[in-house]
């Protein structure tokens, strides 16, 4: 479903990550695992749109996407859901979810994957979204890529900033979403959270891939184990 | 095709303006104003005995005045002070109040004036600074002062002599000799651009431009931003404020258009603009310039409006750092090749 | 001192609307438009000249409307694409004084073709007592527009996926981006809203008052302190702001004096500044 080949992309003419080839087939649930600064958020603003791309290419559905403007990527089917969240702080629990249909209106099957999901959503939805906890804001985040019906959810880091107890909750909900058919691609420096997620995972080192896999075959491999899973 | 073509990008840090270092040498700091006193001072041999033409040329100084002291508060340390006519008027209506109705003497009018304006333009910049206003902010709470003062003057009619204005019939008797007067401004423009050139050089200017370049960093070099700011605020409302005085005794009468928001403010903008933000010789190639397109443009009317709105929107869009600093580039650049040729062996 | 506070609602509104306007492209294109008091005057003049040909007010209202809104659009394509390349503070200032040039242009050429010209509604009929005050049909008329469209652009921002969108690009465009929302084309249809209300408040005004080719400078200063009491990027307190300026701006010149009335409109904008610089209502939008 995703298909990113020899891509390149950074800051000012300076690449951050380079030469990445990273596979999302549909239905799977991929991890890109790496510590802060491996080049994990800079590999997503590219993949949507938000960056300028020096080298490669982004296909989504077999569609050439590189370049596109993030506004026609989400039209497309790629929701994003970027670590600082970007929610809409004025506007209510509701409303967010509501323009998360943008530019249809709200499908009320959506609606009820959400609720059912995040059920706390249902009880704040009149609150500002400015008010609520980081929790519920990561919750809130991830129902309003939802409510587009995504084909693929590309979420960064969805644990920032969450308690141990939060980020497990977290993952619980992208399991269920994952149970439930969705295609996911997560970024995250928590590696056994993500690999126990994930089919499939890529580990990224200085903006570079450095092993791909299977998920058991990386929480076995002996330089991620020491590497990001604290095992000598 | 780039990936969005209307996302923000972080262009060149600023878009107004320079920050030019300036030289060490004592000779090669100030002979660009001698240069200018110099320049300018034939002016009268040559139109001297057109009494209109020097009228216009002394306005044009005037001008060149209140460039100098926005400059100073603007250029320097980016405070936009958008009351640069109001602070004249000020200085202007105060003088002018104070010698014919409270009957002081001449100097000591000017004095009082001065130090109302100084008073009025500092208290701007601490209030601007003490509750960090920024640009824009500051910009619209000088605004507000601007107009607020106009419609004092035309609203305290007793005092001001509202829309018509004040006859100033204690002027000087010298200053209705207009060559005198241009003289006067001349050698006032001389001592602004001295004073401006030594605060370049002196600490306060390494701290103007340092804060200009980046805040933060200056901040961080433990330079006292919001004192600096504050410094920049007096001084420069000083020079308008005398400016203004002085120029109330050389007119016959002054009026709330005299020194009008339309009609000082944004001159002075463009004009420093057109010259250079922040540099020493901007004010003057501005006035010289705006002085002779004016003197053009005299029977167009209200298509001078529209020739100044274009002009503006050129001005900012494609010609953002000024005449003086491209010419000063251009100049270091024949420089290097004059002496990489020198150097290169044969 | 009803027929004052009246009085001042019946302005109070218009001002409003006036920074609405004011404050939406501020909100979502981060320019201060300093030629929106132009689109006023422009839309002002389109009127009186297709009435003069004779058009029907209805119609002539919609040309002038139709025209202000097209003036906001061409800037917005046109001459502010090298300021949303900016940021910041280099962003507004960038804005506010090409703006400035286009306020001189266009005021330059109508006072040139149009030295004399101004629009005036004269509304006939009986005044009506409303509280025990009589009032003129003119501002029955100019209050009951106001407050439709207020009205209207209420339920527009809340209720309807175009409204919402816009709010939804002002509170964060990045988040408004990753939903599917274009915001330059958002930021355009602002850009014509505005136009067109600067252009209704000029109407309106010529309901009571006549609008004169020389008054975009004024429309601007006064969509500006609504828009600053108010909080830079909020409708609502644009709305509010504008009604209670209103308010305090006719008792004030019922009872002190008119030159005072601006001096202290002009403090309250200084002193919102300087007190409470998000406004009435900061950043709700």
């Amino acid at each position: 479903m995703l298909e990113v080949s020899s891509l390149s992309a950074g800051y000012q003419g300076k690449n951050v990550v380079e030469d990445i080839h990273v596979e999302v087939g549909a239905g799977e649930a991929v991890a890109i695992i790496g510590s802060n600064g491996a080049g994990k958020t800079t590999l997503f603003r590219a993949l949507c749109g938000m960056l300028p791309v020096s080298a490669g290419q982004v296909r989504f559905d077999g569609a050439n996407i590189t370049g596109r403007p993030t506004h026609r990527v989400a039209r497309a089917g790629l929701a994003y859901v970027p670590a600082e969240r970007h929610l809409f702080p004025g506007m209510s629990v509701r409303e967010n979810l509501v323009l998360g249909a943008y530019p249809g209106r709200p499908d009320p099957a959506a609606f009820e994957l959400v609720l059912d999901l995040f059920p706390r959503l249902q009880e704040r939805r009149r609150q500002p979204a400015g008010s609520l906890s980081g929790g519920e804001q990561q919750m809130l985040a991830v129902g309003r890529a939802l409510m587009s019906r995504p084909r693929l959810l590309v979420l960064d880091e969805p644990t920032t900033g969450l308690a141990p107890k939060l980020a497990t909750a977290a993952y619980q909900a992208l399991h269920s979403l994952k149970e439930k058919g969705v295609t996911l691609l997560v970024a995250e420096q928590q590696v056994p959270l993500a690999l126990s997620l994930a089919d499939r995972g890529y580990v990224l080192e200085n903006g570079r891939i450095r092993l791909g896999g299977a998920s058991e075959d990386l929480a076995r491999n002996p330089e991620v184990r020491r590497a990001y899973l604290g095992v000598a | 095709m780039t990936a969005e073509p209307d996302a923000p990008v972080d262009a060149d840090a600023a878009p107004l303006g320079v920050s030019a270092r300036p030289p060490r040498s004592l000779a090669r700091a100030y002979w660009p104003v001698a240069a200018t006193g110099a320049l300018l001072a034939l002016v009268p041999l040559w139109l001297g005995e057109e009494r209109l033409m020097m009228r216009l040329a002394v306005d044009a100084l005037v001008f060149g005045l209140y460039a100098v002291g926005f400059n100073v508060i603007f250029g320097s340390t980016n405070q936009l002070f958008l009351c640069v006519g109001a602070l004249a008027g000020l200085g202007g209506y105060a003088a002018v109040i104070l010698t014919e109705e409270a009957a002081l003497p001449m100097a000591a009018g000017l004095v009082l004036a001065t130090a109302l304006a100084t008073a009025v333009g500092g208290l701007l910049s601490w209030v601007a600074v003490r509750r960090s206003l920024g640009v824009i902010f500051t910009g619209i709470v000088t605004l507000t002062f601007s107009l607020s003062f106009a419609n004092l003057l035309l609203g305290q009619r007793e005092l001001t002599g509202g829309e018509t204005g004040l006859v100033v019939s204690a002027g000087a008797g010298f200053l209705e000799d207009r060559i005198a007067a241009y003289y006067l401004f001349l050698g006032m423009l001389v001592v602004f651009l001295a004073v401006f050139r030594a605060l370049q050089r002196s600490h306060v200017g390494w701290a103007f431009r340092a804060l200009r370049d980046n805040e933060l960093a200056a901040e961080l070099a433990g330079v006292d931003v919001a004192r600096y700011r504050v410094y920049a605020g007096l001084i420069g409302s000083a020079m308008l404020g005398i400016t203004g005085a002085v120029y109330a005794h050389s007119n016959e009468f002054i009026s709330p258009s005299t020194f009008a928001f339309g009609h000082v403010d944004v001159r002075v903008l463009v004009m420093l603009a057109f010259g250079g933000l922040g540099t020493l010789l901007g004010p003057v190639v501005g006035t010289v310039v705006f002085a002779v397109l004016d003197e053009i443009l005299v029977d167009t009317g209200q298509l001078r409006t529209v020739l100044y709105g274009l002009l503006i929107i050129v001005l900012f869009l494609g010609f953002k750092r000024g005449v003086v600093p491209a010419v000063t580039d251009f100049l270091h650049l024949l420089a290097r090749r004059a002496r990489s040729r020198v150097g290169r062996p044969s | 001192m009803t027929a004052v506070v009246l009085d001042g609602i019946v302005l109070g509104l218009q001002f409003g609307l006036l920074g609405v306007g004011m404050t939406l492209v501020y909100g979502l294109g981060g320019v201060l438009n300093l030629a929106y008091g132009q689109a006023a005057v422009l839309a002002a003049m389109v009127v009186a000249i297709t009435l003069g040909d004779g058009a029907p007010a209805l119609v002539a209202t919609a040309a002038g409307l139709l025209a202000a809104a097209a003036g906001g659009v061409v800037i917005d394509r046109t001459l502010l694409r090298p300021v949303y390349r900016l940021r910041g503070e280099h962003r507004v200032l960038l804005g506010l004084l090409l703006t400035l040039g286009v306020a001189f242009v266009v005021d330059g050429l109508l006072l040139w073709r149009y030295p004399t010209g101004a629009l005036r509604l004269a509304i006939g009929g009986e005044a009506v007592p409303i509280l025990g005050v009589r009032m003129r049909v003119g501002s029955l008329w100019a209050s009951g527009i106001s407050l439709a469209v207020g009205a209207v652009l209420w339920l527009f921002f809340r209720a309807t996926t175009l409204g919402r969108a816009v709010r939804s690009a002002i509170q964060d465009e990045v988040g408004a981006r990753l939903i599917g929302i274009n915001p330059a084309a958002v930021r355009t249809f602002i850009f014509a809203l505005s136009g067109a209300l600067a252009g209704l408040v000029a109407v309106t005004r010529s309901m009571t008052s006549p609008v004169s080719v020389t008054a975009g400078f004024d429309f601007t200063i006064l969509a500006l302190i609504v828009a600053v009491v108010g909080g830079l990027g909020s409708v609502a307190g644009a709305f509010l702001a504008g009604v209670l300026l209103g308010i305090i701006s006719t008792v004030s010149a019922f009872y002190i004096g008119q030159y005072i009335t601006t001096i202290v409109l002009l403090a309250a904008a200084a002193l919102t500044i300087v007190m409470r610089p998000r406004g009435l209502l900061g950043r709700q939008v």
